[in-house]
């Protein structure tokens, strides 16, 4: 008797309306989900263009920034010893009280453990020469102009009770945050900071051929659980955050239109008993259980929500893809190419079936509480 | 025959109707508000009226990642009529694992262009090596405030800088959401020598002078300058950036003004006010089926009613005209509360910062048309819909 009364029900003139009121929902939200998949993946096609960079650093796990960094000083030859390893730097960056013959100034020095080699990496161009010892340092060009140093200069730095005399011996230009910085061999940091076996960071690369996500789980592994390893350049997690504030944009968005297929759904069931009240009385007058009438009800709008999300997912795709295609004719400089992934359509499949199951229990459970005596024919 | 004073419909049925022209209401709304608001925020972006000019890079794909030359910036703030410039880098990073743009500025020039009000610490100056002043959405989103040092991190450059925030702004516009740091700083993250920055932005007096004229100027420039570019640094103080002067092709390097300019870049994606409200339109038709539906049900559900009032004399018309009456008011009212809603779940969604796109808040504003376009399209799908249904006897 089931079988029949699906059928019965589904024959009604109000279904092919049902399911397209349905349909359009869905296809408002498959088509928002394609452009967006779209503008997403254009954005990460233009972070294609730049080349990302392997470097690293290792830091404090509790740190927020480099000068509060410490971590043990031994991890170098950690990383030294390891094939991967293209180069390792360690830093000891500190705020020092630079004086000159007539200011005080607070500046970041950043101690490290071969000048020259640092310089080449970066690829400095220097007027004058590389520190060497700790007497010596390297002074950032645009911190030398900022504060009037010349190569040649003395200067004297304190941290602290601690004071080192120093002679600007060259002036930089990296076009890094070096050129905003005094640059000394680490010993003269470990001498003004206090020499504990401790550094600010490691900065390190691995080598061209390398995997860099299994290098790096691998270091991981080795570190201690106070270190963290982040990654210098972050395009990657910048176009990924970009994209999940468009996501978050239409998952909020696509909450009112969830609402709607949750009200239509309830229509349609309202809809479906009311048209066919004379059938519905029929099948109780022949013995139809109350659990019967809710099932039928709510298979029913369930049937129809899910063939209009299938219609409307299929609507919305070609529909963009129609629209971009006519967009290009009229205008050949826009290019736009919407696409939908599988676990998005299923995704939409499912909750308008549950958004239209949540509308149509309350029509449902009424109709299947009322008494033939009291259906209207 | 009136049939004003006999109360035949049923409140609750007549609720779901409203409920469902609520939302599709609330839908239209929130879709066309958040859109216009991200369109008008981005094109004010850089400023708004005829008086601020824009210097950019033709080639680029976005406005934040073109190359422009710094000079010109100098050259052209020599011309009469130019009253300030602007030269800014702009730069996407993370910072404390949060994307956001860090625009590189020389604040002395930038402040003419844009006021910004200081509301903790202190106001940027370019030697301060080291140090960003950040908007306030930033500020609170970070909770970040006047001494902290911050970890930047690049995106388009392998850059990692510690810096200082030496205070927090508000400027009531998308720059609320991003960072401010010296021309250099901005330079190191963008990955660009000191030569070059993203954009130029001028402040003109349009009787004075015309874009096409600074155009003249900058093609002028890109014919006179030595062929050799330079770069060994030419430290010429008081200005702390070294300055490089370099050669560039003038068919790269374009001139508008800032909205314009902005407004193109929407453009080259089929972007427009018009594209907006047509798309806002389309979704609330395409949701409009449940409304017919659901006014279709509503008379079903009073068929009882109706016939009895067509048996003692009711034309269809009289039927037709009395619904009219009696549910266009309540469909108006639901309409005014969709909107209504939209607007607290808007302005909800921006106190919270919820709705960012290319992290930057969308500030929604109530837009006229948008309102008044709701109105007409639900008088009119509620009048056809009553319109078209059979009240036969």
């Amino acid at each position: 008797m089931s079988a029949l009364s699906f059928k019965m029900l589904f024959r009604k003139g109000g279904t092919a309306s049902s399911i397209l009121a349905i349909a359009l929902l869905v296809t408002i939200l498959a088509s928002m989900n394609s452009i967006t998949n779209h503008i997403n993946s254009q954005a990460e096609m233009l972070g294609r263009f730049v080349n990302v960079g392997e470097t690293y650093l290792i830091l404090n796990r509790n740190s927020t920034a480099t000068t509060d960094s410490q971590i043990d000083a031994e991890l170098t030859s950690l990383l030294n010893n390891l094939t991967i390893i293209k180069y390792v730097l360690p830093q000891r960056v500190l705020t020092a009280t630079l004086t000159t013959s007539s200011q005080n100034h607070t500046i970041t020095l950043r101690g490290i453990e071969d000048v020259t080699s640092f310089f080449k990496l970066r690829k400095a161009y220097i007027n004058g020469t590389a520190a060497k010892n700790e007497t010596e340092a390297n002074i950032g060009e645009i911190l030398a102009t900022a504060l009037s140093i010349n190569v040649g200069d003395e200067v004297t730095l304190t941290v602290g009770n601690n004071l080192l005399k120093v002679k600007v011996v060259g002036m930089v230009r990296i076009q890094t945050q070096s050129d905003a910085e005094l640059i000394v061999p680490i010993e003269a940091a470990n001498r003004l900071a206090g020499n504990n076996g401790k550094i600010s960071f490691i900065e390190f690369a691995l080598k061209e051929n390398v995997n860099g996500e299994d290098a790096i789980s691998h270091i991981a592994q080795l570190l201690p659980k106070d270190a963290k390893i982040v990654r210098t350049q972050q395009l990657k997690e910048f176009m990924q955050e970009m994209n999940a504030q468009t996501l978050n944009f239409l998952n909020i968005w696509s909450l009112a239109v969830y609402a709607i297929v949750v009200v239509a759904s309830y229509v349609i069931a309202a809809r479906l008993t009311a048209e066919s009240s004379y059938e519905l009385a029929m099948l109780k007058a022949l013995g139809a259980k109350k659990g019967l009438i809710f099932i039928l009800v709510l298979a029913y709008t369930a049937t129809t929500a899910l063939t209009g999300a299938t219609l409307g997912v299929a609507l919305g795709i070609a529909g963009t893809q129609t629209a971009s295609t006519m967009l290009r004719w009229v205008r050949p400089s826009v290019e736009i190419t919407p696409f939908l992934k599988v676990e998005q359509a299923l995704q939409t499949l499912l909750l308008t079936l549950f958004s239209s199951i949540l509308g149509c229990i309350y029509p449902a459970l009424k109709t299947a509480r009322t008494r033939y005596m009291e259906q209207p024919l | 025959m009136r049939l004003l004073g006999f109360k035949y419909l049923k409140r609750q049925r007549i609720l779901t109707l409203a409920l469902i022209i609520t939302l599709s209401s609330m839908l239209f709304s929130i879709t066309a508000l958040s859109l216009l608001g991200f369109y008008r925020g981005f094109t004010a972006y850089l400023g708004e009226g005829e008086d601020i000019v824009v210097v950019y890079d033709r080639r680029s794909r976005t406005p934040f990642t073109g190359l422009v030359p710094v000079y010109l910036s100098e050259r052209i703030s020599a011309l009469n009529g130019v009253l300030a410039s602007s030269p800014e880098a702009i730069a996407p990073c993370l910072l404390k694992g949060e994307a956001i743009f860090i625009r590189g500025i020389i604040p002395e020039g930038f402040t003419k262009l844009n006021r910004i009000t200081i509301t903790d610490g202190s106001m940027l100056e370019l030697d301060d090596v080291n140090s960003i002043i950040v908007g306030k959405n930033v500020a609170e989103r970070l909770h970040l405030k006047p001494g902290d040092k911050v970890l930047v991190l690049g995106a388009l450059t392998d850059q990692y800088l510690e810096l200082q925030i030496k205070g927090i702004y508000t400027s009531h516009s998308p720059m609320d959401d991003e960072a401010l740091a010296p021309l250099y700083v901005g330079q190191w993250l963008r990955g660009t020598d000191y030569g070059h920055v993203t954009l130029i932005r001028f402040k003109i007096d349009r009787s004075a002078i015309s874009p096409a004229r600074i155009f003249e100027e900058i093609a002028k420039e890109a014919s006179e300058l030595s062929p050799a570019p330079s770069t060994k640094p030419e430290l010429q103080p008081p200005s702390i950036i070294p300055r490089i002067t370099s050669r560039f092709r003038i068919e790269d390097v374009g001139i508008d003004e800032a909205q314009r300019f902005m407004k193109s870049y929407m453009d080259r994606y089929g972007v427009t006010r018009e594209a907006i409200l047509i798309l806002s339109v389309i979704v609330f038709l395409f949701s409009s089926i449940s409304i017919a539906t659901a006014t279709k049900t509503l008379i079903t559900q009073h068929r009882g009613e109706i016939q009895v009032l067509r048996s003692v004399g009711a034309s269809q018309k009289t039927v037709k005209t009395d619904l009219l009456a009696k549910l266009l008011f309540w469909s108006l009212a639901a309409s005014a509360a969709g909107i209504t809603l939209a607007t607290a779940i808007l302005w909800l969604v921006e106190g919270k910062g919820y709705f960012q796109i290319l992290s930057h808040t969308i500030s929604f504003q109530l837009d006229l048309v948008v309102i008044a376009l709701n109105f007409i399209l639900v008088s009119l799908l509620v009048s056809v819909s009553i319109l078209r249904a059979k009240m036969e006897l």
